[in-house]
């Protein structure tokens, strides 16, 4: 499958999904003119992933995903498909795909940690919270 | 000792290319620089809500006549040491009882009582109805320990003037 990879606006996140490597990655700042727009393809492609990764065997299955959410700022809009992409991150996680979900923070910002640990809660996936020095 | 020190004061027609004129306005003010990061976001947070809430429920105020001649209005202001965002644009009648509704409900919540709110709106509303039942409201009311002050002043027969404001928590 091929990668997505979509490169960072001032107002739209860069994001980087890569089978190949197994690394999925989510950064920067998350309020686009159009967010629907914008998070469709990504949930579709998650979608497509998820359905190939079901035709293969238990032990072709046995690999590690590494997710990693450098968000600056997400709007409340993108929130709910930001939510959206961690109930993804559930289905491939039910096929037996493990999961590594590192969320990053910058140093003293509890509110991003805050809607990290909402974002866990919510989904029932673990995180790995990160302080980032940016 | 009253400061009102105005970072941001617009009026007008605003668009998404408006929208990121004030924020880099706002992001290149020194009072808005020398914040906490943590207050800094919610101010830019705040901002970016009000904005998306006017390019989401407010009725343009050009095609209506000129009883209803009144712009939407963003602003930021420093006042006794505390970060101010207000905002305003006219809404059609039948959208006040539930805005009014909604504002109430969420001012009367505390922290938790907002959370779950945050989680029954964010898991119920669709990815085809992007307009949001208040997920932008509650997020709002989860950067400020007051309420979020609000008015409505009559604009014409079916139309009303909403403005509200949210005093940022430090």
């Amino acid at each position: 499958m091929e990668k997505l990879i979509i490169e960072s606006t001032a107002n739209s996140p860069r994001i980087a999904l890569d089978p190949e490597s197994k690394n999925f990655e989510f950064s920067g700042e998350s309020r686009p003119e159009n967010v629907r727009k914008f998070y469709l393809p990504i949930l579709e492609w998650l979608e497509a992933y998820t359905a190939e990764q079901g035709k293969l065997t238990d032990a072709e299955r046995g690999f590690k995903l590494q997710c990693q959410f450098n968000f600056e700022y997400f709007n409340s809009t993108s929130a709910k498909y930001i939510l959206d992409i961690f109930k993804s991150l559930n289905a491939i996680n039910a096929l037996g795909i493990g999961l590594e979900i590192k969320w990053l923070y910058e140093e003293d910002d509890e509110d991003m940690l805050e809607v990290g640990q909402e974002m866990s809660r919510m989904s029932k996936l673990s995180f790995e919270y990160i302080k980032s020095d940016a | 000792m009253e400061n009102k020190n105005a970072i941001i004061d617009f009026e007008g027609s605003i668009s998404f290319e408006t929208m990121e004129k004030l924020l880099n306005q706002l992001k290149s003010a020194n009072q808005f620089n020398s914040l906490r990061k943590p207050v800094r976001k919610r101010v830019y947070g705040t901002v970016v809500e009000s904005i998306d809430n006017i390019f989401k429920y407010a009725t343009p105020y050009k095609n209506k006549g000129p009883s209803l001649d009144r712009p939407p209005q963003i602003k930021v202001k420093e006042q006794n040491g505390k970060f101010i965002v207000s905002a305003g644009n006219l809404i059609g009648n039948d959208q006040v009882n539930d805005l009014k509704y909604k504002l109430n409900l969420i001012n009367a919540m505390d922290d938790s009582e907002l959370k779950r709110l945050y989680e029954e709106v964010i898991n119920k509303e669709t990815k085809e109805e992007d307009r949001g039942a208040g997920l932008g409201l509650i997020t709002m009311a989860m950067r400020t320990d007051e309420d979020i002050r609000y008015r409505f002043d009559p604009a014409g027969p079916v139309h009303s003037y909403f403005t509200m404001q949210i005093t940022i928590k430090e």
